[in-house]
């Protein structure tokens, strides 16, 4: 009888808190002066924060959500829920393996077990994981927008997880090929390319283009220009990569036109996406936005500037100068924002199923909108977004003791936030309805005339 | 044959604040005069109540002014009383399993609805359905959620797309 749990995914809410555990532990790195913005972008420190913030954070944020979201989008179950733990332990365990690798780089002979074993059980965690959000997306016919999305994400991220494997062999095999040498000291940039871009961007727009809708009343369906922005996105990250790729390990000359073909198509890709978006923000008929989705307005405003800023940079040749800002807007501007704030609907939306499923309908229940206080979080995102933006511009700057302190400001926001959901997990300001009227009844009418 | 002015409702603005439009338009209804129209301004077309009131004996004319912009007149029409079953397309079933269903007893419109507010309307509905009773209701979108939820109580759903919401029959088990 319990199906609404059942619907649920059971390990979700797990995956979110250890993903919001790493995100504090990525931000503490960077302000402990330990990592960047202290040392350089390559330095062992700075691969661990990298890595905290990316495969702990935002790899487990998405799959998590994804093990809730494939199911309902697709109306196929997933295989087991056991592979979402299976792949929760995996990349726990992977993560924490990396990061004494990636710390203990340059010298320890430690670094040379444990970065490829680490990125191994990563490896085998995300093919565990995608394999059972496959089933469900491979039956799915007609497949929706969202779905093709989040397939092409998942093949990024499998080319993402492969690139960094080979990477830590040839960081810690003294005896690499030429050919790990040489994608080594060129191929990182396609390591962030394919992650940042491919995997966690194609797979949050998917996510974005189901929620968005959903909760604004906008119509669901996105037409041309939706499909512009997979094919360019999709087809602009598989061209940018393959051609950089393969430019990286053979001399060809001709191999920087599909490259900056693909480029253009991603920043065309991205452009058209935040049309849509405002599209979507348009077309609501619903006229009071709710929370998460006016604090949302902070994540597509980064993608904006880091799209425009990347072109710009691009055009005068200075996009390694700038390299640290993009992935600073890009990584917890964009990607993060969208996170944080989808989260706060996210956790509030699980709780309230999971507290109340059985009891819809046959007796009144607390609304969504009763598990959060939505006053005291839109403070919090608010600060975020305004220390991140400090922090791009101290970083803009060379300011690298203002920008710990702006990340310091946005960690405390973030930490708060984290109590935010996990109060609305735990119900702490659900109020009981029981006694007021139902919202379930009020306006049913019956049909005279028609039953007998 | 009418003999009164039709009456005005104006429903654009409790539309546009998110309000429920269907309770006044009944009590409007309820209050007309014998062979009183009813003239009814609305932000879209509100294709379900043509069902409702087509029951009630009343036959609609829609006037599609723009955006947002509807006008409906709602006349007396003992042709539309005595012939209710021809009032509603028939399903494009999906299963096939609606065509034997008798007609729907409830109307519920969830459109302009947020989630999961549909969604607790149905199965608020459907706890008051008797066996075998079919609830038809207008949703925005297709209600993924709401399918596991009606497994679980033994309702079957009929599920037709159109321009102005999801059309869904709700049958009670049992």
């Amino acid at each position: 009888m319990n199906t609404t749990a059942d619907r649920l995914s059971r390990w979700t809410p797990s995956i979110f808190a250890c993903a919001l555990v790493n995100l504090a532990l990525g931000l503490l790195l960077a302000i402990s002066g330990l990592a960047w913005p202290e040392t350089p972008a390559g330095a062992p420190a700075t691969l661990a924060m990298v890595h905290l913030l990316t495969i702990g954070w935002l790899m487990l944020l998405m799959l998590g959500a994804l093990f809730q979201f494939v199911p309902v989008i697709t109306g196929r179950k997933l295989p087991s829920q056991w592979f979402a733990l299976a792949t929760l332990v995996g990349v726990e365990l992977g993560l924490a393996s990396m990061v004494c690798g990636f710390l203990a780089l340059g010298g320890n002979a430690l670094a040379a077990v444990l970065l490829p074993i680490g990125g191994s059980v990563v490896v085998i965690a995300v093919l565990t994981g995608g394999a059972a959000l496959l089933v469900p997306l491979m039956r799915k016919r007609p497949r929706p927008l969202s779905a093709w999305f989040i397939l092409a994400g998942l093949a990024f991220l499998l080319l993402t997880v492969l690139l960094g494997l080979t990477f830590a062999f040839a960081l810690t095999v003294p005896s690499a090929g030429p050919l790990l040498a040489l994608l080594l000291a060129s191929g990182v940039a396609y390591h962030v390319l394919a992650g940042l871009g491919g995997w966690f961007t194609l797979t949050a727009i998917g996510v974005s283009y189901e929620l968005l809708p959903m909760f604004m009343l906008a119509p669901h369906e996105r037409g041309r220009l939706g499909k512009a922005v997979l094919w360019l996105g999709a087809g602009g990250f598989a061209a940018a990569l393959a051609a950089g790729l393969a430019g990286a390990l053979w001399p060809l000359r001709w191999i920087g036109v599909p490259e900056q073909a693909g480029r253009l198509a991603i920043v065309l890709a991205l452009a058209l996406y935040l049309v849509d978006v405002a599209r979507i923000y348009h077309d609501r008929r619903r006229r009071q936005i709710e929370l998460h989705n006016r604090a949302a307005v902070g994540a597509f405003i980064s993608l904006g500037f880091t799209v425009l800023l990347a072109a710009w940079a691009a055009a005068a040749g200075r996009l390694a100068a700038f390299a640290p800002v993009l992935v600073l807007l890009f990584l917890l501007g964009w990607l993060s924002g969208l996170g944080l704030t989808q989260l706060y609907k996210i956790v509030a939306f699980l709780s309230w199923l999971q507290r109340f499923g059985n009891r819809l309908g046959r007796a009144p229940v607390p609304r969504v909108q009763d598990l959060v206080n939505e006053q005291r979080a839109a403070g919090l995102f608010a600060l975020y977004f305004t220390a991140l933006g400090a922090a791009a511009v101290a970083v803009a700057f060379g300011q690298p003791v203002a920008t710990r302190a702006a990340l310091a400001v946005s960690l405390l926001a973030v930490l708060l936030l984290a109590r935010e959901y996990a109060r609305a997990w735990r119900g702490y300001y659900a109020v009981d309805r029981s006694s007021g009227p139902s919202s379930g009844t009020t306006t049913l009418s019956r049909i005279k005339g028609v039953h007998p | 044959m009418t003999t009164t002015a039709p009456f005005t409702l104006d429903v654009r603005p409790l539309l546009q604040s998110g309000g429920e439009p269907l309770p006044r338009i009944l009590k409007a209804v309820s209050e007309l005069e014998p062979g009183q129209a009813l003239r009814l301004l609305a932000t879209f077309e509100p294709i379900p109540l043509y069902a409702v009131l087509g029951r009630k004996g009343f036959a609609h004319a829609a006037i599609h002014h723009g955006k947002d912009d509807w006008e409906v007149l709602f006349t007396p029409d003992p042709q539309a009383a005595a012939e209710p079953r021809k009032q509603r397309p028939a399903p494009a079933s999906h299963s096939g399993s609606g065509a034997g269903w008798p007609e729907p007893t409830w109307t519920l419109d969830n459109r302009g609805l947020e989630p999961p507010e549909p969604m607790v309307r149905i199965l608020s509905a459907l706890e008051d359905l008797a066996p075998g009773e079919v609830l038809e209701a207008w949703n925005d979108r297709e209600p993924l959620l709401l399918y596991p939820e009606l497994e679980a109580r033994g309702a079957a759903i009929e599920v037709e797309p159109g321009n102005s919401g999801v059309h869904l029959l709700i049958r009670r088990g049992g």
